[in-house]
């Protein structure tokens, strides 16, 4: 039960898809989500840093490591 | 000596059956630094890291209440407390 599944097939199907991730401190990273793994460890590429809402700086390759990640979301919708 | 088993006319739920039983349904997650999400859950696992659909962020911050829509998110558990089935924020 619990639905592990659907953890395993969403973390399977947004490799390679643009993603946001957002960061216990608030600060936010949208990039291409080049790998993930079990402690939420994640490297993006094309990687923008968000500081409230505005963009701080820009990397080509980014690597965040896991216990920071509040979460990582797709990103087809935007406020 | 033996653990007493409760008695079998009281229908007991553990903790996590009760989430078990959200799946589908919309949830309200609140979570350590003011803040709260509501989503529509899609799976957990051991560590109550939560898979979210059409989720709106409550940041309660200095300069008032921030919202921010997401679509699907991967939440991490670490910073769950509390979880409440249903969606509506009770204010």
């Amino acid at each position: 039960m619990s639905r592990k599944e659907a953890l395993s097939q969403f973390i399977n199907q947004i490799h390679g898809r643009p993603v946001a991730v957002k960061l216990n401190n608030g600060v936010d990273y949208r990039g291409v989500l080049a790998c993930l793994d079990g402690y939420m460890n994640i490297a993006l590429d094309q990687t923008e840093e968000y500081v409230n809402g505005q963009l701080k700086n820009k990397y080509g390759d980014a690597f965040i490591r896991g216990n920071n990640v509040l979460y990582i979301s797709t990103q087809k919708r935007r406020v | 000596m033996t653990a007493v088993p409760p008695p079998a006319n009281i229908s007991t739920l553990m903790p996590l059956e009760l989430v078990d039983k959200c799946i589908g349904s919309r949830i309200h997650i609140i979570m350590k630094n003011d803040k709260e999400m509501v989503g529509t859950l899609l799976g957990f696992d051991d560590f109550v890291n939560m898979l979210l659909d059409d989720v709106t962020e409550y940041e309660n911050t200095p300069d008032g209440r921030r919202i921010t829509k997401l679509d699907q998110i991967l939440l991490n558990g670490n910073n769950i407390t509390m979880l409440v089935p249903g969606g509506e924020l009770a204010e």
